[in-house]
């Protein structure tokens, strides 16, 4: 089963519905018995064949989602160098206040603790959100250690195989909120979860194995505004629950740097 | 104690110099920069060397910079800072060394009784790990805990937390209100249990035992 990267209900009117050229490298002719859903936007699937003017919208799209991923960077990166240093200094200055504040005043002295203990709440929300908006180790050390240490607060396990090289902030960004959609939803008592990323010529490929394939979705949200395609492959259904796709694995491609 | 700093940010830099300078501490050298302070250290002698992670060289300036200073300096403690606890950092750092180093986030060596303390011991061998951080490696949310870790008592695995924090075995034993001697004990059943031989120095043997866990617990089983 195929997921496809145009079918996107709600988008701005286009000039020509998308679709990848056949031989690139997310394409979805490529692979074989692609079924015509979802039924929301089956338009795209049955367009003909695509012309060289669809080319640059898709393109254009593509570019804009990727500096999306630059600006998000930024962001967080303007956080840790701005608002966070600011209050890590204002915390020493109120150290240095407070040994300058005779010891005859407890009073004093516990007020100051309770505002460096504030100001350190503070950062921990800081930390936070700048962990929502582009994690600051995925930035500096890639897909591996970032992912890694998602599954330290996870309740089930699960285990990361990735390799150390580098595959372009937009690429990584999309692959590790599309696997952490997938992680935080997972209970206590779920089956072991095993993801693997690696290398395919120019795409990022993201596998979670041991997800129920159901959850594809919430992959698919993060990567197909890159031109990113999501395939299942789910595990025969058991009988008891009637005919519904089980476990299985959820595959993403994202092209990449 | 004789302190060396490198750190790009120039308000916590200059925050952190006066803070050291009001504890006591002779700064002999204070760098926006890894290279910087390589260099300094090469004709000046310090007792520690403060280092922001995240500085120039980049991307991560602080480590790279560790290396060299313990390759040049085996002897000199090694304290990260940095905006940021995580694991990933504290097993390369502990790659680094194992010995004489520490590991704390920037707004909690906020005290002239913190930052003395955090020196102090760094100084005189210990390692030290930001408690939020040690906490958080011990106390997964996780149901099942597999591997050798799963031998472990609930009490036994208190002990290897506060462990993991650098605690001595009195000041396990004061948070625990238990005997020196019952934590001694516990240790020893740890140490048995992660197949710790008796011939590896008590020190390394504590922090292979931290080690052992956040491996187990990393690689996921």
């Amino acid at each position: 089963m195929m997921l496809e990267p145009a079918h996107r209900a709600g988008d701005a009117p286009r000039t020509a519905p998308e679709q990848d050229t056949p031989g690139s490298p997310s394409s979805a002719a490529s692979l074989p018995n692609a079924p015509a859903d979802p039924p929301a936007a089956a338009a795209p699937a049955e367009a003909g064949p695509p012309t060289r003017l669809q080319e640059p919208a898709r393109d254009a799209r593509r570019r804009k989602e990727r500096e999306q991923w630059l600006r998000r960077r930024r962001l967080e990166r303007q956080l840790h160098d701005g608002a966070a240093l600011r209050i890590s200094a204002l915390v020493l200055q109120l150290g240095l206040f407070r040994h300058r504040v005779p010891a005859g005043e407890p009073d004093l002295h516990a007020s100051i603790d309770g505002l460096q203990d504030e100001l350190h709440a503070v950062l921990q929300e800081l930390r936070d959100v700048a962990g929502k908006i582009y994690p600051p180790l995925l930035d500096e050390a890639g897909l591996g250690p970032a992912l890694r240490e998602v599954t330290e607060r996870v309740h089930s396990r699960v285990r990361i195989t990735a390799p150390d090289e580098r595959f372009g902030p937009a690429a990584e960004g999309a692959a590790y909120f599309a696997v952490v959609n997938c992680l935080d939803i997972l209970t206590a008592d779920a089956p072991p979860v095993e993801v693997t990323v690696r290398r395919d010529g120019a795409e990022l490929t993201v596998q979670v194995a041991g997800m129920d394939v159901r959850h594809a979705e919430l992959m698919h949200d993060q990567v197909r505004l890159l031109g990113g395609t999501v395939e299942i492959s789910a595990l025969p259904a058991p009988s008891a629950t009637g005919g519904e796709p089980g476990p299985g694995t959820i595959t993403a491609r994202i092209p990449c740097e | 104690m004789r302190v060396a700093l490198a750190e790009d940010g120039a308000l916590f830099r200059e925050g952190l110099l006066m803070l050291l300078q009001a504890a006591g501490h002779e700064v002999v050298g204070c760098t926006a920069g890894g290279d910087e302070l390589v260099e300094l250290l090469t004709t000046q002698p310090a007792d520690v060397a403060i280092l922001d992670i995240r500085m120039p060289p980049e991307p991560d300036g602080g480590l790279v910079t560790a290396e060299r200073l313990r390759a040049a300096h085996p002897e000199m403690g090694l304290l990260f800072l940095s905006h940021y606890a995580e694991s990933h950092y504290l097993m390369r750092i502990l790659q680094i060394g194992t010995e004489a180093i520490g590991y704390r986030l920037k707004e909690k060596v906020g005290s002239v009784d913190v930052l003395t303390d955090t020196l102090t011991r760094i100084e005189s061998g210990e390692i030290v790990i930001e408690p939020v951080l040690a906490k958080r490696l011990v106390e997964r949310p996780r149901g099942d805990k597999k591997g050798v870790i799963a031998s472990l008592s609930e009490r036994e695995l208190d002990v290897l937390r506060l462990m993991a924090e650098g605690r001595s075995n009195n000041g396990i034993a004061g948070q625990l209100f238990v005997t020196p001697k019952a934590v001694e004990k516990h240790i020893a059943n740890i140490f048995a249990k992660l197949g710790l031989h008796t011939d590896t120095a008590e020190h390394h043997r504590r922090v292979l035992a931290v080690l052992t866990y956040l491996r187990s617990q990393r690689d996921g089983d």
